[in-house]
């Protein structure tokens, strides 16, 4: 194979994923923030909470990489480049959240950080694992072998990690607080990228265990 | 000769016609279980068309262009459900996609306003993110029993052994629980709650907000033809309806006589069934 082990491995929902990435980064790369209103405690006033140029631009930075490294996990057919997506996106929701300056939030995102770094410990062991019992990372090669329980045993902890890494439940409780800040399209890939992770590493998992 | 353009074009009308006199029909019963005469069943169907000929305003704290894109994301996914549902009868993951991509533009519909009702919506959309894909997740199990992900592929296996809900009657469940989710002021519905105004509807308005009931209408019409597909196989189209209208009404009825759940409540609901009712689906095929 030219690529070695690297396979691309696309079908109509792939492809709808991928393209569905695709213009929500575009319109990350075109798109401005909005301005955050909030209740004034003890008066009858508004306060208004803007993100400013430089932290801007830091987060739309990072945000279009976070959305390219999602549309990769869409579409590669190779479950070790899935697992370096899944990970270079946790720390990309880390970098896009840790740029803002309110302290709840970055306490917030810092417990999201302690437990993507943990979680990235079952996400490579279970897929090393799933390595050693069927000598490939190739989900076309993959499909094809009976599972066993050691390649079950791989699979689940790599759904433990990926839990992790996107931050959903029983982890969202840290990650849902992350939100409360302005930046709109930028909350938006963070949200958008760990619903879409947590769907593909569904469909390879039953891949794997079936 | 077989046009697919008009089958589509057909099945969209279709669903938003037939979608919005259902939404019509489970405010009806609302009201008629609380001891209101309740609007006439047209009443949401005029709403959405009504939407489309006001004037349209746009907040100047609202992030473009993603204020004006989503509700626009929004009608295109579910037209995408309609293609890949009722028209080609393809892959459930894509539909599985199309809910994620659903729960993206709450939460962005929600932010992109800069209000604070949409603010505490967009956080809530995070919160129920994380239960009602668990609970979505009930297409991805069926493959456990089924053995594919194509709808198509699924009727037929239900011509063969007999409607999945016999067979699956959990995962039935999980997925009837994502219906309840969606129907109109139900208890589960926190991201809409009346507490926070129309939670991300709250600053659509004119064309936009059209928009919205729009794919809301078509939505309805997808999660319904969704479940009766998969769980009862092969039905004809009237027992489809038939099967839609007692649908609304048995979730009108639940969302007239239960209050909206705070969100903590809401999410630990839906993770319990979506947790028991996997692991009591999961058993007894590994046995």
């Amino acid at each position: 194979m030219a690529f070695g082990d690297i396979v691309l491995y696309i079908n109509p929902f792939h492809l709808f994923m991928f393209v569905t990435m695709l213009v929500f980064t575009f319109l990350i790369a075109i798109g401005r923030t909005e301005t955050q209103v909030e209740a004034e405690l003890g008066t009858l006033d508004d306060k208004t909470k803007k993100v400013d140029l430089k932290e801007f631009k830091a987060r739309r930075f990072l945000s279009i990489i976070c959305g390219i490294a999602t549309a990769g996990a869409m579409i590669t057919g190779d479950l070790y480049n899935l697992t370096l997506f899944m990970s270079l996106i946790g720390i990309l929701n880390i970098g896009i959240i840790s740029s803002v300056k309110q302290v709840e939030v970055l306490d917030s995102v810092f417990q999201y950080g302690l437990i993507a770094m943990m979680c990235s410990l079952p996400l490579f062991g279970g897929a090393a694992l799933i390595l050693g019992a069927c000598g490939t990372v190739s989900l076309l090669a993959i499909q094809s072998i009976k599972p066993t329980a050691m390649m079950i045993f791989g699979a689940i902890l790599m759904f433990i990690g990926a839990c992790g890494e996107s931050g959903i439940a029983p982890f969202f409780a840290s990650k849902a607080e992350m939100f409360r800040t302005p930046g709109s399209p930028f909350l938006l890939i963070v949200h958008l990228s760990s619903l879409f992770i947590i769907i593909r590493v569904i469909e390879v998992l039953l891949i794997i265990c079936t | 000769m077989y046009n697919l353009m008009a089958d589509i074009l057909i099945n969209v009308c279709l669903a938003f016609l037939f979608g919005s006199l259902l939404l019509g029909l489970h405010r009806k019963v609302m009201a008629r279980v609380q001891l209101r005469p309740g609007p006439p069943l047209i009443q949401y169907l005029l709403h959405s068309l009504k939407f489309f000929f006001k004037e349209s305003s746009w907040p100047k704290t609202i992030s473009k262009p993603f204020y004006i894109a989503i509700t626009v994301i929004l009608c295109a996914i579910w037209v995408t459900g309609i293609i890949v549902g009722p028209v080609l009868k393809g892959s459930l993951m894509i539909i599985f996609g199309i809910y994620a991509v659903h729960k993206i533009v709450e939460h962005n519909s929600g932010s992109s306003s800069g209000s604070p009702y949409g603010k505490l919506s967009c956080v809530r959309a995070v919160f129920s993110a994380s239960s009602e894909l668990l609970l979505f997740a009930s297409v991805a199990l069926l493959y456990l029993i089924t053995h594919t992900m194509d709808i198509g592929a699924i009727i037929t296996y239900q011509q063969v052994h007999g409607p999945l809900i016999y067979k699956a009657p959990l995962l039935a469940l999980m997925f009837f629980m994502i219906i309840v989710t969606k129907a109109p002021y139900s208890p589960f519905s926190i991201t809409t709650g009346k507490d926070i105004i129309s939670g991300f509807e709250t600053e659509h308005f004119g064309f936009l907000r059209g928009y919205i009931m729009l794919s809301e209408s078509i939505m309805w019409y997808v999660l319904l033809w969704l479940f009766l597909t998969i769980f009862f196989g092969p039905i004809s189209l009237l027992w489809i309806f038939i099967g839609m209208i007692i649908i609304t009404i048995i979730t009108g009825f639940i969302s007239a006589i239960t209050p909206m759940l705070n969100p903590n409540h809401s999410v630990m609901s839906q993770l319990s069934i979506a947790l028991i009712c996997a692991i009591g689906t999961i058993i007894p095929i590994m046995i």
